[in-house]
């Protein structure tokens, strides 16, 4: 018996890095989900190795397009016939700057990755979850939603964003049966940061090795944390077992973020 | 295959409330579990309703006192080889008063049940974990460690010093195999608030037991009181392999209450 059976769930970014090993643990609790990603190709490479057969699904668009996240929300509905569980979980930063050479066209499009699709997602996923007064919305924010660092202003904003979207959407549907939380994870060297961190680290003025090294030293575990991390946090949030935490803003960093 | 086997257990109050929920969710996923109390009489009870034959112990003390803190962890070495997993749980107030009105004796005893056992207990602890290399102190806080309330300024000063002792600690051992948590509880409907509950509520002029929940709950967005079964859940991720890289971390089990 698992934790989530016959629970439906959505998981944007699904198709690596801690998408991926959410809907993995998912699957594992017996959920049916929906993985959404740019790339149908990346889709039905991860279908095929997460061999969930018809507990899986792949749904293809872009999280910057409202189109497209209400799309895989609605999507996810008409598939299963139900959404559970939202995982806001795609995002990263584009074209990282110092505030003083930061473009409009970077911080735009970092908001629309990270806090649009959250809130897009969110909204429509609300509009299923209050009518049948149960739910679960799950956000991975980060570290960076907790913390400001220097040249990442845009990934900053936008995580710290979500969290304020967090903990008042769960104020508001605190007693309809639905949660909203997100977790905070530390440094993770997933596909996303392997392909974005060069740019992160040039805009921080380090190497990529130094960026890594720089996370590692941070934490109390000196080391970077790893997708399984926050799968496993996020299945206890998504139970019933978590029925009862809301609003809350979960760091998984290795003992990193001060508060 | 339970998320614990293998695993040593002790949980500083655990004969009732929210140490009893761990000790029994811990004992479900196959730990070895030694709970704590004053009271024999209750220790014996306990033992007898988890049933867990000689998987589970227990050892009586007053826990403000540093010998039954630290004879815990000896105890829990002694009778099951090791100790991996320690809660420190235990907290309270007696007589407790605002600040104009706080004894020296009230305020010492706050300062004794909350902060001083979890420092006795987390000291003995980690001179067993460290040379092992391995085990996690779990340390129930509160949401009155992030806020303050009239009426209660011991348990709440000493609940912020615990989250203080906790994010050091895990400093210290982060790379030693050992992490170093708080669950920080909001107001919770155990079993003790349901036996005493009542009375409390006529104490404080309340009309009933529904009133003094309801004045707990009223600042959260569940608008209900959290379960013990909710914060055990969260101890056992926590204690499990799983959370190896969970460290230093204030998890909130509290119904949206807290501001951070």
């Amino acid at each position: 018996m698992g934790q989530l059976d016959g629970r439906v769930a959505c998981v944007t970014g699904g198709t690596r890095g801690i998408g991926r090993a959410t809907a993995e643990a998912f699957l594992r609790e017996g959920a049916q989900v929906v993985i959404t990603g740019r790339s149908a190709e990346k889709g039905d490479q991860a279908l095929e190795e997460m061999g969930g057969g018809d507990d899986v699904h792949f749904i293809g668009g872009d999280v910057t397009e409202r189109e497209d996240c209400e799309a895989f929300v609605q999507g996810t509905v008409d598939r299963y016939g139900r959404i559970d569980i939202l995982h806001a979980n795609a995002g990263g930063a584009a074209n990282p700057a110092a505030v003083a050479e930061l473009t409009d066209e970077a911080m735009q499009e970092t908001l629309e990755w990270n806090f649009w699709h959250t809130f897009w997602t969110m909204r429509a996923a609300l509009g299923h979850m209050i009518p049948q007064q149960s739910g679960r919305i799950l956000a991975t924010s980060s570290l960076e939603g907790k913390l400001g660092k220097p040249g990442l202003a845009n990934y900053v904003v936008a995580k710290h964003a979500i969290n304020g979207l967090v903990k008042s959407a769960a104020a508001e549907v605190g007693t309809l049966g639905v949660t909203v939380n997100a977790v905070c994870p530390g440094g993770i060297e997933t596909d996303s940061m392997t392909s974005a961190g060069p740019a992160a680290a040039e805009s921080m003025g380090m190497t990529y090795e130094e960026l890594k090294a720089m996370f590692a030293e941070g934490s109390a575990i000196k080391r970077l944390n790893e997708v399984e991390d926050v799968a496993e946090v996020l299945v206890l949030l998504a139970s019933d077992a978590g029925a009862g935490i809301t609003g809350s803003l979960i760091s998984i960093d290795g003992g990193t973020s001060p508060y | 295959m339970g998320k614990l086997d293998g695993k040593v257990a002790a949980i500083t109050g655990g004969t009732r409330s929210i140490g009893r929920g761990m000790a029994e969710a811990f004992l479900a996923e196959g730990a070895q579990v030694v709970v704590n109390g004053r009271s024999a009489e209750k220790g014996e009870r306990c033992l007898a309703e988890m049933d867990a034959g000689d998987d589970a112990a227990f050892f009586a003390g007053d826990i403000t006192k540093q010998e039954t803190a630290e004879g815990l962890v000896d105890f829990a070495v002694e009778h099951y080889g090791q100790l991996d997993i320690c809660c420190l749980n235990s907290g309270g107030v007696q007589l407790t008063a605002p600040v104009a009105q706080m004894t020296d004796e009230e305020w010492q005893l706050e300062m004794d049940w909350n902060l001083n056992s979890v420092f006795w207990g987390m000291r003995r602890a980690l001179q067993h974990m460290i040379p092992r290399e391995s085990g996690r102190i779990l340390v129930t806080s509160s949401v009155e460690a992030k806020l303050g309330k009239a009426g209660i300024p011991g348990y709440t000063a000493a609940k912020h010093a615990v989250n203080g002792l906790v994010k050091s600690a895990a400093q210290e051992v982060g790379t030693l195999g050992i992490t170093v948590n708080a669950i920080l509880p909001g107001m919770t409907e155990t079993d003790v608030v349901v036996e005493t509950g009542p009375a409390s509520a006529q104490a404080m002029g309340l009309d009933g037991y529904e009133e003094l929940i309801d004045m707990f709950t009223k600042d959260s967005a569940i608008q209900r009181p959290n379960k013990v079964e909710e914060i055990a859940a969260v101890a056992v991720l926590l204690a499990s392999d799983a959370a190896r890289n969970i460290t230093g971390t204030l998890f909130p089990v509290d119904g949206g209450t807290m501001p951070y």
